[in-house]
């Protein structure tokens, strides 16, 4: 009952962040041997990771993560080595447990670094799978990941799942501005508020290979909105055709009422394509600027330890057993969350701008992206 | 009267944080801070835990005490040591990147004071017991002070309600602009007391939501 309310809530709000409770949880009846999770302090992510352990006897460890998921406040500087130490020192797990291996989500491999966490507490990182369903999985195969549990994807449950957190909001926006000027019309507005948006999200993979053709070419700042709508612009061309057709067809065929909902659902559509790439977990946000870097292996430093190929979540590298180094044949999968370049020890990985300015291993160590994508070492120096 | 929620969204952008501070606080903020320095002497080792963009820090540094200084957000740091740097005062503070978790390999009584401004509501259960019990017992010199400046929570239900409600609006802006909250730590005095240490001074503000406190761990301390 509790995870569902949870789930329903989390999920209708879930662009907000919502912290929970950090330190150790108690899963089974875990020894002295048993595994220890660990996870960030969103409480949706906290009760589904549970969840996926249920039946399993294991220490999950909830890190400060201020209230955000695993993937964003990684990247975005919250859920650091700097939590991670501090839960694994003042949870009291050391006193419960014989080992020191914690298994932690993939995903957090582009804020937490491995050889600090050793260094500082003598706990080996054990990068677990991206998603908490395949940790049974995982255990039974005995730490190793097949790709697949490697890989974000982004199927129908998640899309719908976006689309709700982008479209809730909006329509209680909606629904309260209708509500005071426009009430007869509060019904079709909130409804078209509410589905346009999860048209767009499910119809997702009909249009994701243009996105992928365009990812590579430079756009301005000012394209935020029009680099994505194409798409949001063609179903709001079919969405008008199906108006006149239907008013027509019904006999209430008039231009101003064609003309206002028209207008309505083009703000609706332009206000749901904001971002809507950075909703998806297989591209960058079209508001950062980071998009368009590359990531440039220096095969010289490479020593073929392939934490690089366990950290990426889009798969984007491959062992090269011949020349015992890492290659990066899927390259324009990449989403620049930087986890690679963090994860390297040898820093054997960079970014590059389309400018030809290299971005150091340390920097993206350093010095996390906040909301619109900007390094906090770049507002120093402007 | 001052809210600390506020603190959060000037937080996110570290290089406006201190006018914000200032303006939010009413200025009331820098006189606890200059009463708190007041107990810093010339020479002593001083430790400074979530030193943000150092207003303690180089209050301390400039009474001539020798300052290490930590926080684990390292753009507040930074500016903290530009700071530094154009008040002349880099030589006698150290920046480090850490959290309180990380500070147990400082050598025993390595500190004269240890001070923290806005910094224990920041942090967990866990890890306000963990310094309090584990670190400073073990950092501090006898006789050493331990000074907090921070926000706290009226133990006065009406108080509390009346808070609640001043607090509101801000916390719901704050919530929207930057989706995060501060939470008040609770019980200070009585966890510090708990920890052995003893108690010199507490002072509340009439609200009862902003707590000053001095405690001294004294010689013959039991933890």
């Amino acid at each position: 009952m509790k995870y569902l309310l949870i789930n329903i809530f989390g999920t209708l709000l879930r662009g907000f962040p919502m912290p929970c409770k950090t330190g150790l949880i108690t899963i089974g009846n875990p020894g002295r041997d048993a595994p220890v999770f660990l996870t960030c302090n969103f409480i949706l992510t906290v009760e589904r990771v549970k969840r996926a352990l249920k039946g399993l006897d294991c220490w999950l460890l909830v890190a400060n993560s201020k209230g955000i998921n695993v993937w964003c406040a990684s990247t975005g500087g919250h859920l650091t080595n700097h939590s991670v130490i501090s839960v694994l020192k003042t949870s009291g797990i050391e006193k419960l447990v014989d080992h020191r291996d914690i298994i932690v989500p993939q995903l957090s491999a582009a804020g937490i670094e491995a050889t600090v966490i050793r260094k500082n507490t003598g706990w080996k990182i054990l990068w677990g799978p991206v998603y908490a369903k395949y940790i049974p999985e995982y255990l039974e195969r005995n730490h190793k990941k097949t790709s697949g549990m490697r890989e974000v994807r982004f199927p129908v449950s998640q899309r719908i799942e976006m689309a709700l957190m982008w479209t809730f909001p909006f329509t209680v926006i909606v629904a309260i501005l209708t509500f005071f000027f426009w009430p007869k019309m509060l019904i079709p507005l909130v409804t078209l508020t509410f589905l346009l948006p999860l048209l767009i999200f499910i119809s997702f993979p009909l249009y994701e290979k243009i996105l992928g053709s365009r990812k590579t070419e430079k756009f301005s700042k000012y394209t935020v909105i029009f680099d994505f709508s194409r798409v949001p612009f063609l179903l709001w061309i079919i969405f008008l055709i199906f108006i006149t057709v239907y008013s027509s067809i019904s006999g209430n065929f008039s231009w101003g009422s064609i003309v206002r909902w028209g207008f309505a659902s083009l703000v609706i559509i332009l206000l749901v394509s904001i971002d809507l790439m950075g909703s998806t977990p297989v591209y960058k946000s079209g508001l950062h600027e980071d998009r368009l870097l590359k990531v440039i292996l220096d095969e010289e430093k490479c020593t073929g330890c392939t934490v690089c190929v366990q950290v990426c979540p889009r798969n984007c590298y491959s062992m090269d057993t011949s020349r015992h180094i890492v290659t990066i044949p899927r390259a324009n999968q990449c989403v620049q969350c930087g986890a690679c370049i963090v994860a390297c020890q040898f820093d054997a990985l960079y970014f590059r701008s389309p400018d030809g300015k290299t971005i150091s291993p340390d920097t993206i160590r350093r010095f996390k992206l906040n909301l619109m994508g900007k390094r906090f070492e770049t507002k120093i120096a402007g | 009267m001052c809210s600390y929620v506020l603190m959060k969204i000037l937080e996110s952008s570290p290089s406006r944080y201190d006018r914000g501070i200032r303006i939010l606080s009413l200025g009331k903020l820098d006189k606890i801070y200059d009463h708190l320095a007041s107990y810093i002497r010339q020479g002593q080792r001083v430790l400074d835990i979530g030193c943000g963009t150092g207003a303690l820090t180089l209050r301390a540094a400039n009474n001539k005490a020798i300052v290490k200084a930590i926080d684990i957000n390292p753009g507040m740091l930074e500016i903290a040591r530009q700071r530094a740097q154009k008040a002349g005062l880099e030589k006698n503070i150290e920046f480090s990147e850490k959290g309180v978790a990380e500070l147990n390999d400082e050598p025993p009584e390595a500190f004269d004071v240890v001070m923290s401004g806005l910094c224990f509501s920041e942090l967990s259960k866990d890890e306000i017991h963990y310094a309090l019990n584990e670190i400073l017992p073990k950092i501090l010199k006898p006789g050493g002070l331990l000074l907090i400046a921070d926000e706290t929570r009226p133990e006065n239900i009406f108080l509390r309600s009346l808070l609640w409600l001043l607090r509101l609006p801000l916390v719901i802006i704050t919530y929207i602009l930057t989706q995060t909250t501060t939470s008040a730590v609770r019980q200070l005095p009585e966890k510090v007391e708990r920890a052995g240490f003893t108690i010199e001074t507490v002072h509340q503000n009439t609200l009862g939501n902003f707590i000053e406190l001095i405690a001294k761990k004294e010689s013959d301390f039991q933890n």
